[in-house]
């Protein structure tokens, strides 16, 4: 028999109200893989991920870690069962430092029932939690030098790297990404995902990176899936869709005709 | 000027106690987004107990049960104001908190009666300062008051629990992504400041009789005090309870010597009151603006 795959998510259906946002998804990530999902302004993905993290209820559907099923689960279990979101537009807590920002990521793992055993747990397991912050630090240095600083004063990219250490204090064994790029400079783009690679291949972290910018996920992922309308239109290593016409010329921003004939130029940069 | 300087010794001590409920007021606006008015009724039951407990016990130990067992009870209706997880509106949770008033009332009345209940000081006599008389209870409130403030502003920015308070402030979506119990840490919230409400009228009943009414009075003049920040800010809302507290004191004071209204003052004490913190209110927001 094989192991389970790490995530597996079976006919997911996400509703608000009436209106139906996520359509049936399945799909399926292993152990230490990097996948994307992409597809256009509102897709479905941040639904598909909230519904996964336990921030809304799923109407139907299967949401299975290690076998284990968490579907309708509440986001604390989730994130004890290993599956951390980093969530759209980072969402740091603006008034408290740096450092409060990456220990509450260690604090909220701890929650079961009330605050005070989760405050006596975390106490005990102090020093543990300490070595991990130092970790953190060593991975990303720069929130060292910041880690007195409220972290709503702090650029967009340092937000997104306290957002990341907050995520990796929960020790995720997956760690889920919604719009990585979304208001930020390329540069620092590039440096995150270049660290997001480091971290998966040396910490062996799985990702799953929900993104609108598809050169990005595609370019950082060996395998993606293509999400429309709350369906999945399309699957496959990452490869093969950056071949994919449709995907060409709707996700890669380039038109069909002129990337078909002159496949080695690089396409007029956008406005 | 004695007579002023009287009352506004007077007002600071139950403004303070004003700040306390409007600081659990803020604590539970903030980590929630709820609008507490069962605060008031918090201080009710602080003062009530304290006068049940206080033939029984040490002063000491009987004020500390009170605020223990109105912490209790605030915790409980903590959790049934939050209500369902994504469910319960902060307006539903608001309409909940005012029926748990009543209901606190409504069983106050049955438990205690209708007549003001108070206990005697432990200070045998005023001190007399440049001949302003100050009751040393008023001091106590005042000081525990502050002290209070320092140690609950002290221990959300340094304590992990704290921060944790902070971050459900903050976002409380992020909050709840990090796997922080919402609902948890709320009925903290509301534990807390239905502590912090009980403690005032603990150290405020012997000078000022507590009725099973007196919630009302006291939830508004708690939210005034919030108010005065925004119901944002714990150190405004601090000020927001001394400001009020010594302009009824001045409104009642004076307001006696206009003939004819005399015995009725008290009754325009918290309109007047009101009206003050509403100006104030209006000129923070213009200033704000300009800034």
């Amino acid at each position: 028999m094989s192991t389970p795959p790490l995530l597996e998510i079976e006919g997911l259906v996400v509703k608000y109200g009436p209106a139906v946002a996520l359509d049936g998804v399945s799909l399926s990530l292993e152990a230490g893989e990097r996948v994307a999902l992409i597809g256009p302004n509102g897709a479905g993905k941040t639904s598909l991920l909230n519904g996964v993290c336990g921030l809304l209820e799923p109407a139907a559907g299967r949401v299975r870690l290690d076998g284990r099923d968490l579907t309708g689960r509440g986001p604390g279990e989730i994130v004890r069962a290993g599956l951390t979101q980093v969530p759209e537009g980072r969402q740091v807590f603006p008034t408290l430092p740096v450092e409060a920002n990456l220990l509450l990521g260690a604090y909220g793992r701890e929650f079961r029932h009330e605050l005070v055993s989760a405050t006596l747990r975390y106490l005990r397991r102090r020093g543990e939690i300490a070595a991990r912050l130092e970790r953190v630090y060593s991975l990303m240095p720069k929130l060292r030098e910041l880690r007195e600083r409220p972290a709503g004063r702090t650029s967009g990219g340092e937000q997104q790297m306290v957002a990341i250490g907050r995520a990796l204090m929960a020790e995720p064994r997956l760690l889920a990404i919604d719009e990585l790029s979304l208001g930020l400079a390329p540069l620092v783009v590039q440096d995150l995902s270049a660290f997001l690679l480091r971290l998966n291949e040396e910490e062996g972290v799985a990702l799953l990176l929900v993104e609108q910018n598809a050169v990005l996920a595609l370019e950082l992922c060996s395998r993606a899936y293509v999400l429309e309308a709350g369906r999945l239109v399309l699957a496959g290593p990452s490869h093969e869709l950056e071949q994919n016409e449709t995907v060409r010329s709707a996700y890669l921003g380039g038109g069909l005709d002129v990337a078909d004939a002159e496949p080695g130029t690089q396409t007029e940069p956008g406005p | 000027m004695r007579e002023f300087l009287q009352l506004v010794v007077v007002g600071i001590s139950t403004g303070s106690a004003y700040a306390l409920v409007g600081i659990g007021m803020v604590l539970v606006f903030r980590t929630t987004g709820i609008v507490n008015f069962a605060q008031g009724s918090f201080a009710v039951l602080g003062g009530l107990f304290m006068v049940e407990l206080v033939d029984e016990l040490h002063g000491l130990l009987a004020g500390l049960v009170a605020v223990l067992a109105v912490g209790f009870v605030g915790s409980l209706v903590g959790f049934v104001a939050v209500g369902f997880r994504h469910r319960t509106t902060p307006l539903a949770s608001l309409i909940i908190t005012l029926g748990i008033a009543l209901l606190i009332a409504s069983l106050n009345l049955l438990a205690f009666g209708d007549r003001p209940h108070t206990y005697p000081t432990i200070f045998e006599r005023a001190w007399d300062i440049g001949g302003v008389l100050v009751q040393p209870q008023y001091v106590l409130v005042a000081g525990v008051t502050l002290l209070a403030a320092l140690l609950l502003t002290l221990g959300l920015q340094r304590t992990i629990a704290g921060q944790a308070l902070g971050a459900c402030a903050d976002s409380r979506r992020a909050a709840e992504l990090v796997g922080i119990d919402v609902r948890a840490v709320a009925a903290i919230a509301f534990a807390v400041s239905a502590g912090l409400s009980a403690l005032g009228w603990v150290l405020l009943t012997p000078v000022d009789p507590v009725n099973y009414d007196s919630d009302v009075r006291i939830a508004i003049n708690g939210f005034a005090a919030a108010a005065f920040g925004g119901l944002a800010s714990i150190r405004l809302a601090y000020v927001g309870g001394l400001v009020l507290g010594v302009a009824q004191q001045l409104v009642v004071g004076y307001a006696d010597e206009i003939p004819g209204l005399g015995q009725q003052a008290r009754q325009y004490e918290l309109a007047a009151a009101l009206v003050i913190m509403l100006v104030l209110i209006g000129w923070r927001a213009r200033h704000e603006v300009h800034e």
